[in-house]
């Protein structure tokens, strides 16, 4: 798993690769919650992730609970069909802003 | 208008009547008591009773007061006379007729002025002027009924005389008794109502009730109820996929209430068992329901249970009941499975976020016993309690005859010939056959060609190894044609599953042991066995939460769950510390 950290017009946008599974979730977390210190518009493209677990999904509702409270946007793009089974299945796909591309994700307004 | 020579107040103390009066007395008595007994309504007789003997007596007006259920009020129940007082409620210890019903003696009030106790009430309101009253009591036996008076004697010397109070003491008698044995075959008729309404009641509820079970069923139920109806029940209700929902309760109290709660708790049980997967969910939601109307602090002990057949094992949730029994017909031993929810119908919020907690027990071929306390609390000859050993007597006692005919002789043994039960008794059993057709694979035990092994891997228990489980699952379900969707499903299921034996089995603890999953196709479906080597773990304490309860963690038994058809810890063969189970059902049109 890797991830790549970027700016899109004022939005922070961390786009991961590969497998999001218990052995990588932790990273993952700290990465979130570390942008969502330094910034207030956070993006997590979902894209490249070929396996998100329950522990990779709870790290996105960490960062998700986070950004409420300090009222920052947090939104996921382009989530893949992998990591969408897993979001519908733990009926967060209803919870999450979700935009079907990055472009689209850093451009909304919230 | 009474002379005022006359005592105000006399006491009867019959004196001798003439032969003339006790002939012209006697037509009458007998006519009249031909009258009470004849009738089939007093109200109907009484004031025509009333006006034959004010013209007899050449008295102006006449009444019946009658106490009232609670012995309260004096009510006048039929009267003759120039005004109508019918419906007049008096205290009961009010005026002269109040007087006479409390002492339960007949007088001759000659001059009711000169009478402390004669209420002008009666008269300010009518407008009636009442001169003198003779009255006698209205009684059988100890039983007051009220009292009988007569009002302003205008023929003759205007004086009510002895031999007038000496009739109407007797004809009082006699309205007495009628009056009396109307209200026992009123009585009688209104017990026959409610007889008839139980019996009716009782049939519904035997309606309620499973039909006997086919002989090879696995489980058999027995109801004995202690009156016309019962507070107590079972149910036994197959589901599609084969395994068996059954119950047993016990509502708090007997009699009718207690069978009205019954029957919609019986309901309630068939209805939401429907949806239910497990019984915690199911008792839970029948608490909350319960709950929501239930209001006379009345409530219900329940064992509730599904016995897979395949497998032996019944998962049971015991709300507040009597624990049940599982007896080892080889060993002779029993084990009792207590009670670790409430009982129903008395708080809700009580429940963990899966419901109430559920303890899977493994019936290895045994039988198990579930009753109520109208079993253990039974009678026997001896007269004591039968008692959880006289149960267990009873049921080794039994051990050898088929399930119904031995239900029927464990009831039959407490239930003494000609008495009574004290309380209702149920009891169900649970048989399981020992027939596996669906046996878990012991690992160790080199796997043939016919237990359908696709693969076995063997990895460490920690993080950096689920990756390869997970390609695992993917080659196993490759092998099988199986799509991407269902893949990705049964890859998610097993490293959920990997996931808790890393964390909650080992500790989190890297190098603390390994995980081994063997790969089986099982008819249709691809099983995955999950074995450890850690301490065995409570599986109640791996639980689902509430999935709209949005926060990190605790999710992975809900995925796991959610995509595959069966999911469950099996006893563990000896020298591994759990045994995890998965089921998916291959997709259709797949050949391995």
């Amino acid at each position: 798993m890797t991830f790549e950290v970027k700016d899109i017009n004022g939005t922070t946008v961390v786009a991961l690769t590969g497998d999001v599974d218990l052995q990588s979730s932790p990273a993952v977390r700290q990465q979130l919650l570390e942008c969502l210190d330094k910034h207030k518009r956070l993006v997590v493209d979902l894209g490249a992730v070929s396996y998100i677990d329950s522990s990779g999904v709870a790290s996105l509702v960490e960062a998700f609970q986070v950004s409420r409270k300090r009222a920052a946007y947090f939104a996921l793009a382009s989530v893949s069909p992998a990591a969408m089974r897993v979001l519908s299945l733990a009926r967060l796909d209803k919870v999450f802003t979700i935009h079907a591309d990055v472009n689209a994700a850093a451009a909304a307004q919230g | 208008m009474a002379l005022a020579t006359a005592p105000a107040v006399e006491t009867i103390t019959p004196p001798p009547l003439s032969a003339a009066e006790v002939k012209d007395h006697l037509s009458l008595i007998a006519d009249m008591t031909l009258v009470f007994s004849a009738s089939h309504s007093f109200d109907a007789v009484a004031k025509s009773a009333l006006e034959r003997v004010a013209k007899y007596v050449g008295a102006e007006a006449s009444s019946f007061f009658m106490l009232d259920d609670q012995g309260q009020a004096l009510v006048c129940t039929a009267c003759y006379g120039p005004v109508d007082i019918t419906g007049l409620r008096l205290p009961s210890t009010a005026g002269i007729v109040g007087r006479c019903v409390q002492s339960q003696e007949a007088r001759i009030v000659r001059d009711v002025r000169k009478d402390a106790d004669f209420g002008a009430v009666v008269d300010a309101k009518t407008g009636f002027v009442t001169k003198s009253i003779l009255v006698a009591p209205l009684s059988v036996g100890r039983e007051r009924l009220g009292a009988i008076e007569v009002i302003n004697k205008n023929i003759g010397d205007n004086l009510f005389s002895e031999s007038d109070l000496a009739l109407l003491h007797t004809l009082s008698r006699a309205a007495a008794l009628a009056i009396h044995n109307l209200r026992l075959t009123d009585k009688l008729v209104e017990q026959e109502r409610e007889r008839h309404e139980l019996e009716l009641a009782a049939e519904i509820q035997r309606d309620l009730l499973p039909q006997a079970s086919p002989k090879e069923f696995p489980i058999h139920g027995i109801n004995v109820p202690a009156r016309a109806v019962s507070g107590d029940f079972y149910d036994i209700l197959q589901r599609p996929d084969g395994r068996i929902w059954f119950n047993i309760a016990d509502v708090s109290g007997k009699g009718m209430n207690a069978a009205l709660l019954m029957a919609k708790t019986s309901s309630l049980f068939r209805c939401l068992a429907k949806s239910a997967e497990h019984p915690g969910q199911l008792l839970n939601a029948i608490n909350n329901e319960l709950c929501e109307t239930n209001s006379h602090g009345m409530f219900v002990t329940m064992v509730g249970g599904l016995f897979d057949p395949t497998s032996g094992i019944v998962r049971l949730t015991n709300a507040g009941h009597e624990p049940p029994l599982l007896f080892d017909i080889m060993r002779e031993s029993f084990m009792s499975i207590p009670a670790d929810a409430p009982p129903l119908g008395i708080a809700t919020g009580i429940a963990g976020p899966d419901g109430f907690p559920v303890i899977d027990v493994d019936l290895k071929g045994g039988s198990l016993y579930v009753f109520t306390d109208g079993l253990t609390e039974a009678t026997t000859f001896g007269g004591g309690m039968l008692g959880l050993d006289g149960v267990r007597a009873l049921i080794r006692d039994h051990a050898e005859e088929s399930p119904d005919l031995r239900l029927k002789h464990i009831a039959g043994a407490v239930k003494l010939p000609g008495k009574p039960l004290r309380d209702d008794l149920t009891l169900i059993v649970v048989e399981d056959n020992g027939v596996r057709t669906d046996p878990p694979k012991p690992p160790g035990v080199p796997f043939d060609s016919t237990t359908g092994v696709i693969l076995r891997v063997r990895v460490p228990g920690q993080a950096d190894r689920l990756k390869l489980i997970r390609n695992a699952v993917t080659q196993a379900a490759s092998f099988c044609s199986c799509d991407e969707a269902w893949t990705l499903d049964l890859v998610m299921a097993v490293d959920e599953a990997c996931q808790n034996i890393i964390r909650h089995a080992y500790g989190g603890v890297e190098g603390a042991g390994d995980i081994v999953a063997d790969f089986v196709r099982d008819g249709d479906s691809l099983s995955v066995f999950l074995m450890d080597f850690a301490p065995p773990v409570d599986p109640g304490k791996i639980k689902s939460r509430d999935i709209n309860d949005v926060r990190p963690g605790g999710l992975g038994v809900h995925l796991i769950k959610s995509v595959t058809d069966d999911a469950r810890f099996l006893p563990p063969p000896p020298g591994v510390g759990n045994l995890f189970k998965l089921t998916k059902r291959l997709p259709p049109k797949v050949d391995c």
